[in-house]
């Protein structure tokens, strides 16, 4: 029986009716994963481990959570002794010595790390179009983008080559491949997920989470995820719930938020038509909808593109070229090792950002950029507040749109910026978010999402499951089946 | 922004560019800063910035070794090292 496009729940059953042997589901992962080579979703494969695991699972049985369960891990993750390049040619080659926290985590509860996954450099970017090795491939169409920065999780999950996969979200990076791929993904509240280990790009953004074809996999990934890491000085110190229990429990009367001043004429017709549908069949479920006003929230993506440079330019100034990471070929003296290391070790975005961060941080600048933007964050935060005082979930598109052709955002920057427009302002509040599908337009899918408040990340999920135990919008494959 | 704006920023960043590549960043850098000055827009008067969304402040512990000494580890991802250090082109003539 093929594993491609089964959920984690499924593969648990399979395996523990020993329908197939944990080896055999690894090497059909493989199978799966050359046979998708084109999506280039793949950076570092970890083959050799990963049957040695399977191997030994299959040899003494085990009870853990996740027993076997074989999980792409995006490549800004740290895995001890296995090749971590953060889609950048400045770690091309490095091979850390440890691993993150939250890698510890999936593998004590018997994930097997398959491999690492193709992403934008340094997480920065909406299309995984910026990564070093090349550009991912969504499995829904040729030349259309996964979205990005975790695309290729996003893709390595779409195509049913895993069940699940980890990502990280700063200002969308996980729901918005999310969307543009038709599977689901959850950005947990900042804090949950330990970041020891995760390569940093803006620390006061940055946020692991789960992305798999369903709400219900995403819950038992993130049970396994969270935990309080006194590594991590961010980390919370909070009761980590069993996020799968309140799954099934009923929406009736559940009040969903939608955002006055998200403005959805602008979006096509038939993007706005997918979001209505949602919108009544949630009615249908027994859930009323309360407009709430989020009156600064049209300066998030502003805010945004100066706190997360701000925090990158400071974050990336380790990268030197003298205790790790590739170094420039015979440098003349210590400045042009720095320069030429940074120079030739980081893509055109990567430094664009760095630019803009050291530009809002420097004297003179600091008040009127920096210090403004931390002002407006708070607004941002409290606006969120305030509209949780009236409604348990906020929901929007994820997306303007569906997946685009690679290529077609032009140069301007600021073009892909704006990709992250719904997704932004959970990260600059700090709230957990998710992203489920809720239609194919033109033959891509398209997914909503689901804001909550603070710690309610089972709160979304039980929203968002209720949703895909009524529709099928989730179950949808890119060769037009439902699996 | 003007060109040598930006290379006073790109020095800060310890990063340099051509002088083709200069034309397109100071452009692209112009219009990002054009794009966030909309932020001029908010009344932020008396508003205490926000610097991480959980506002606690990091937590001590106490002063004990925790980690082990794990040098050869690490120093095999330097660049370039002997034994004991990791090695950068001579700083002190």
């Amino acid at each position: 029986m093929s594993i491609q496009f089964k959920t984690i729940k499924e593969l648990k059953n399979m395996l523990q009716k020993k329908e197939i042997s944990n080896k055999e589901m690894v090497e059909d992962t493989f199978t799966l994963i050359e046979s998708n080579k084109h999506l280039n979703a793949f950076v570092t494969l970890n083959k050799e481990e990963s049957l040695k695991k399977a191997e030994n699972f299959d040899n003494n049985p085990s009870n853990l959570a996740l027993s076997g369960i074989p999980i792409a891990q995006k490549d800004l993750f740290c895995t001890k002794d296995l090749r971590t390049t953060c889609g950048s040619n400045m770690l091309s080659s490095f091979i850390p010595p440890y691993s993150a926290t939250v890698i510890e985590n999936l593998e004590s509860a018997g994930c097997i790390s398959i491999g690492k996954t193709n992403m934008d450099e340094f997480a920065m970017g909406s299309s995984n179009e910026t990564s070093f090795f090349g550009n991912v491939e969504n499995p829904w169409g040729e030349g259309l983008v996964p979205g990005g920065s975790s695309g290729g999780s996003a893709s390595a999950v779409a195509a049913g080559i895993v069940a699940g996969a980890t990502g990280t979200d700063t200002g969308g990076s996980i729901r918005q491949p999310a969307s543009l791929c038709g599977i689901t993904g959850l950005k947990p509240t900042y804090g949950r997920i330990s970041r020891w280990g995760m390569i940093a790009f803006a620390s006061s953004l940055d946020q692991a989470g789960p992305m798999a074809r369903t709400a219900e996999d995403c819950a038992l990934m993130l049970n396994e995820m969270c935990s309080h890491d006194p590594k991590d000085t961010t980390s919370l110190d909070e009761n980590v719930p069993d996020f799968t229990q309140n799954l099934n429990s009923s929406i009736k009367g559940m009040k969903i938020g939608l955002v006055k001043e998200f403005d959805l004429s602008k979006l096509d017709n038939d993007v706005v038509k997918v979001f209505e549908e949602s919108k009544r069949h949630y009615e249908s479920l027994g859930a009323e909808f309360i407009e709430i006003s989020l009156p600064n929230i049209s300066l998030s993506v502003p805010t945004y593109y100066v706190v997360a440079p701000a925090e990158c330019s400071s974050n990336l100034s380790r990268f030197d070229g003298v205790k790790f990471g590739r170094r420039c070929e015979n440098p003349k003296d210590l400045e042009d090792l720095y320069v030429r290391s940074r120079s030739e070790g980081f893509g055109d975005e990567v430094k664009r950002r760095i630019l803009i961060g050291s530009y809002v941080l420097s004297a003179g600048f600091y008040d009127a950029y920096y210090k403004k933007a931390q002002q407006v964050r708070r607004l941002i935060k409290n606006d969120f507040v305030s509209a949780f005082e009236k409604v348990d979930v906020i929901m929007s598109p994820t997306t303007r749109g569906t997946a685009f052709k690679a290529g077609s955002m032009g140069s301007d920057p600021i073009q892909m910026y704006l990709e992250d427009l719904f997704t932004i302002p959970a990260n600059l509040a700090g709230l957990p978010a998710m992203s489920v599908p809720n239609g194919i337009v033109d033959n891509k899918p398209l997914g909503m999402q689901l804001i909550g408040n603070f710690l309610e990340e089972s709160k979304i999920l039980q929203v968002a499951h209720s949703f895909q135990s009524s529709t099928d919008w989730h179950l949808k494959t890119p060769n037009g089946d439902i699996s | 922004m003007d060109k040598k704006t930006v290379r006073t920023i790109a020095h800060l960043s310890r990063l340099s560019f051509d002088e083709k590549n200069e034309e397109k960043i100071t452009n692209d850098l112009n219009n990002i800063i054009k794009f966030v000055d909309q932020l001029n827009d908010a009344e932020t008067s008396n508003i205490e910035p926000l610097t991480s969304p959980l506002e606690k402040t990091a937590r001590t512990r106490p002063d004990k070794v925790t980690a082990e000494n794990r040098k050869e580890a690490f120093i095999k991802n330097a660049p370039s090292s002997n034994e004991d250090y990791i090695l950068v082109p001579r700083v002190v003539e």
